[in-house]
C-alpha cells in the first residue's frame, strides 16, 4: 500500500470489481469529461448546458438523428465485440481499421461482381465474403502474433495502414471508382440494407452477436480455453491449451465480426450506399478505435457493451450539431470524442484502486 | 540531381530518429509509449500554429513543450497511478487526433513565405542535432551511472530500488524526455519537412517509428541504420519517379511499402535465430506497472 503522508491518503487496490462499481466509475468519468469539454465550449463563446442539449436531443430526435444514431452506435457496437474477444486472451486487437476496410472490400467485390442477385441472396454473400474477408485479416495479425512472435499492437496498426492504401488503390481512379471524384460506384439496388424500424437489420444482428458472444466466453469449453490463456498463459500452457492456435482464432473471430461492420456501415445509411471519398472513410475507420475503449469500459462483456456504445454513438451523431447548427468551429465533435478517450484512460486507475482517508 | 531526394529522405530519417530515440529511453527504463503517433501530432500542431505567430525556433519550443507536457501525462498515468500503459497510450493518442484536428485544421495551408527552415545544401541542421542527440543517448545508457540506473530500472525495478535507485523518479523523467522527442519530431515535421498543415499530417510515421525501437533491439546504433532505410523507403514512397521514371506500380502499392516492410522486418527478427537475441534485449519489465508494496 503506498502512502502520501501529506495528504493523509491510502490507496487501496481493488480486488475484484463488480460490475455497479464500474458503472459508477464509468459515469463518474464521463461526468468529468463533460466538465472538461464546457471549458472548451466557454472558449468558443458557447452556452455548455445548451449545447448538451442540443447534442442529446438531435441524437435520440427520430425525425433528426436517431437513424444515424443507432446506424453509428451498431457500427461501434461490431468493433468493440471485435475487439472484446482476442482481448479476454490478453490480445490487443487494434486491427479492427484494417478489417473493417478489408471486410468493405469483402462486401463490395461480391456486390459489384453480381449486382443482379434476389436481394437475400446477394446481401447473404455480402455479408459472408466481408466477414472472410476481416477474418483473413484479422488472421493474419493472430498468425504474426501467435506463430512469429511479433507485436500485435504494431503488427495491427501496420495492417490498418495497408488497408488504408489497398481501398484507395481500388475507389480512387482504381476498377470501383465511380462517376464522383474519388467515391466508388453506388452500391446496387439489391444490395442495400433493408430497414427495419428505423435501423438497417444487420443492427439486430449485432446484438445477437452480443449475446451469444456473451454465452460463447463465459459458457463455453473454448470460451474458458481464451479466459485461461487471458488470465495466465503458464497456466494455459500446463493444461495443454496452445497458445499460438488460440491467438490465431480469437483474432480470427474478431477480424470476422468488424469485417461484417464493413457492410453494415456502407450498405446500412443512405447517405453513403457506396464507399466515399478517402478522408472519409478514414474519418469512419477512426471511429473503429472506440471498441478498444468501449470494450475496456464495459470490462469486456458483450452486453454491457449495447448500451456503452448507443451512449457513444449518441455523442458522435448528436455532437456534429455543434458545428452545423451552433456554428462552432469545425473539429470541435472530435474534440469532444478525444476529451472522452483520454479520460477514460485515465479512469482505468479507479479499476485497481480506491482511495480511502486516513484517520 | 539526386540530392534534394535524399536529403527529403534524410528529413524523414530525422522525424524517425527524433521520436524512436526517445520512445527507445523510455523502453529501456520499462514504459511503452502506444502515444507517440499522438505526441507527435501535437509537437506538429503547436510548431504549427506557433510559427505562424512568431516564427520558427519558439515553434521548435511550443513543439517540445507540449510533448513533454503529454509524455508527463502518460508518465503520471502509467507510472504513479498503474494505468495499463496500452490503455493510456492509445488514450493520449485518440485525444491528440480530435485535439488537433479542432486545433490546427482551421489554419490548413502552406506556412506563409517568410516562414523558411534553415537549409545547409538543402539539408535541414536538425538531421545533424538529432544524430547527435542518438550519440548522447547511447553514450548516456552505455557508458555512464544514469544509464546503468536507467536500464536496471527496466529490466528490474524491484531489485533497483532496493540498491537505491529512484525507480519512479527515472521513469518520469526519461518518458518526459521521450515526450519531448517526440513533440520536436513532430515540429520539425510540419515546419520544415511539410512546412504546412494537412488533417493528421503524421500518416503513420510515429507507428513506424514505434517498430523502429522494437526492431531496434533497444540499441541506438541500429535504431539509426533502421530510421536511414526507414526514412529513403518513406520518401520513395512518396515520390519514385526520382529514383526510376516509369515505376510501374499505382501511388497506394507505393504507399504500402514502408508498412510492408515493417512488418517483413518484424517478421524477420522473430526468427529462430534472432528470437532469442530480442527477447534477451528487451526490457524484462516493460510495460509493466512497478508496484512498490
Amino acid at each position: 500500500m503506498s502512502r502520501l503522508e501529506a495528504l493523509r491518503i491510502k490507496l487501496e487496490r481493488v480486488p475484484v470489481l463488480t460490475g455497479r462499481q464500474a458503472v459508477v466509475i464509468s459515469l463518474f468519468s464521463i461526468a468529468f469529461s463533460f466538465i472538461i469539454f464546457s471549458i472548451f465550449l466557454f472558449i468558443e463563446g458557447a452556452n455548455p448546458i445548451d449545447a448538451y442539449a442540443n447534442i442529446f436531443s438531435f441524437a435520440f430526435d427520430p425525425s433528426l438523428g436517431l437513424r444515424t444514431t443507432l446506424h453509428r452506435s451498431l457500427f461501434l457496437l461490431f468493433n468493440t465485440l471485435a475487439f472484446i474477444v482476442p482481448y479476454t486472451a490478453r490480445l490487443w486487437n487494434v486491427g479492427m481499421e484494417g478489417q473493417f476496410y478489408l471486410g468493405t472490400i469483402g462486401a463490395f467485390a461480391v456486390a459489384y461482381s453480381f449486382p443482379d442477385l434476389h436481394p437475400a441472396i446477394l446481401i447473404s454473400l455480402m455479408l459472408a465474403s466481408g466477414a472472410l474477408f476481416g477474418a483473413g485479416y484479422g488472421a493474419l495479425a493472430g498468425y504474426l502474433r501467435g506463430k512469429l512472435n511479433v507485436n500485435e499492437v504494431v503488427g495491427c496498426l501496420m495492417l490498418n495502414n495497408i488497408a488504408f492504401w489497398l481501398v484507395y488503390l481500388l475507389t480512387v481512379g482504381g476498377p470501383w471508382a465511380g462517376i464522383a471524384e474519388s467515391t466508388s460506384k453506388p452500391l446496387p439496388q439489391p444490395a442495400r440494407a433493408p430497414v427495419i424500424w428505423y435501423t438497417p437489420f444487420t443492427s439486430y444482428l449485432v446484438i445477437a452477436i452480443a449475446i451469444v458472444l456473451f454465452f460463447f466466453l463465459s459458457k463455453s469449453v473454448i470460451g474458458y480455453k481464451i479466459r485461461v490463456l487471458g488470465n495466465s498463459p503458464t497456466a494455459a500452457k500446463h493444461i495443454g491449451i496452445s497458445g499460438s492456435r488460440m491467438y490465431i482464432l480469437v483474432m480470427t473471430i474478431g477480424g470476422a465480426i468488424a469485417g461484417l461492420s464493413g457492410y453494415h456501415m456502407w450498405a446500412g445509411d443512405p447517405a453513403f450506399y457506396m464507399i466515399p471519398r478517402p478522408e472519409a472513410y478514414k474519418a469512419i475507420g477512426d471511429l473503429t478505435y472506440w471498441g478498444i475503449i468501449l470494450g475496456l469500459v464495459c470490462l469486456l462483456n458483450p452486453i454491457a457493451a449495447i448500451p456503452t456504445s448507443i451512449f457513444i454513438g449518441s455523442i458522435i451523431v448528436g455532437a456534429t450539431v455543434l458545428v452545423r447548427r451552433l456554428r462552432l468551429p469545425f473539429g470541435l465533435d472530435v474534440l469532444f470524442l478525444g476529451i472522452i478517450s483520454i479520460t477514460f484512460a485515465a479512469f482505468q486507475f479507479f479499476y485497481l484502486y480506491k482511495i480511502r482517508r486516513m484517520r | 540531381m539526386m540530392w534534394p531526394f535524399i536529403a527529403r529522405c534524410l528529413e524523414i530519417a530525422t522525424i524517425l530518429l527524433l521520436a524512436a530515440i526517445g520512445e527507445l529511453l523510455n523502453q529501456r527504463s520499462g514504459v511503452i509509449n502506444v502515444g507517440i503517433e499522438g505526441l507527435m501530432l501535437l509537437g506538429s500542431a503547436a510548431g504549427f500554429i506557433v510559427a505562424l505567430n512568431w516564427g520558427l525556433l519558439p515553434a521548435f519550443i511550443a513543439g517540445t513543450l507540449i510533448g513533454g507536457l503529454f509524455g508527463l501525462i502518460h508518465s503520471i498515468l502509467s507510472t504513479s497511478l498503474r494505468v495499463n500503459q496500452v490503455v493510456s497510450g492509445m488514450g493520449i493518442w485518440l485525444f491528440a487526433m480530435g485535439f488537433v484536428t479542432y486545433w490546427a485544421d482551421r489554419y490548413s495551408g502552406p506556412l506563409p513565405r517568410g516562414i523558411v527552415s534553415p537549409r545547409i545544401y538543402d539539408l535541414s541542421p536538425m538531421f545533424f542535432i538529432a544524430v547527435a542527440i542518438v550519440v548522447v543517448i547511447w553514450f548516456i545508457l552505455s557508458r555512464t551511472h544514469i544509464g546503468l540506473k536507467i536500464k536496471s530500472v527496466g529490466e528490474n525495478p524491484l531489485a533497483a530500488e532496493v540498491s537505491g535507485v529512484q525507480v519512479i523518479r527515472i521513469r518520469h523523467i526519461c518518458t518526459v524526455i521521450g515526450g519531448i522527442l517526440a513533440g520536436l519530431a513532430g515540429a520539425f515535421l510540419s515546419t520544415t519537412y511539410l512546412a504546412g498543415w494537412s488533417h493528421l499530417p503524421t500518416k503513420g510515421l510515429g507507428w513506424i517509428a514505434f517498430a523502429l525501437v522494437m526492431f531496434s533491439l533497444w540499441r541506438p546504433w541500429i535504431l539509426l541504420s533502421g530510421s536511414l532505410i526507414f526514412g529513403f523507403v518513406w520518401q520513395f514512397a512518396i515520390s519514385p519517379e526520382t529514383i526510376y521514371a516509369g515505376i510501374p506500380a499505382p501511388l497506394p502499392i507505393l504507399r504500402m511499402l514502408p508498412f510492408i516492410a515493417t512488418i517483413l522486418v518484424l517478421t524477420a527478427i522473430s526468427m529462430e535465430r534472432f528470437r532469442k537475441r530480442w527477447a534477451l534485449s528487451k526490457p524484462e519489465s516493460l510495460g509493466e506497472p512497478y508496484i512498490k508494496e
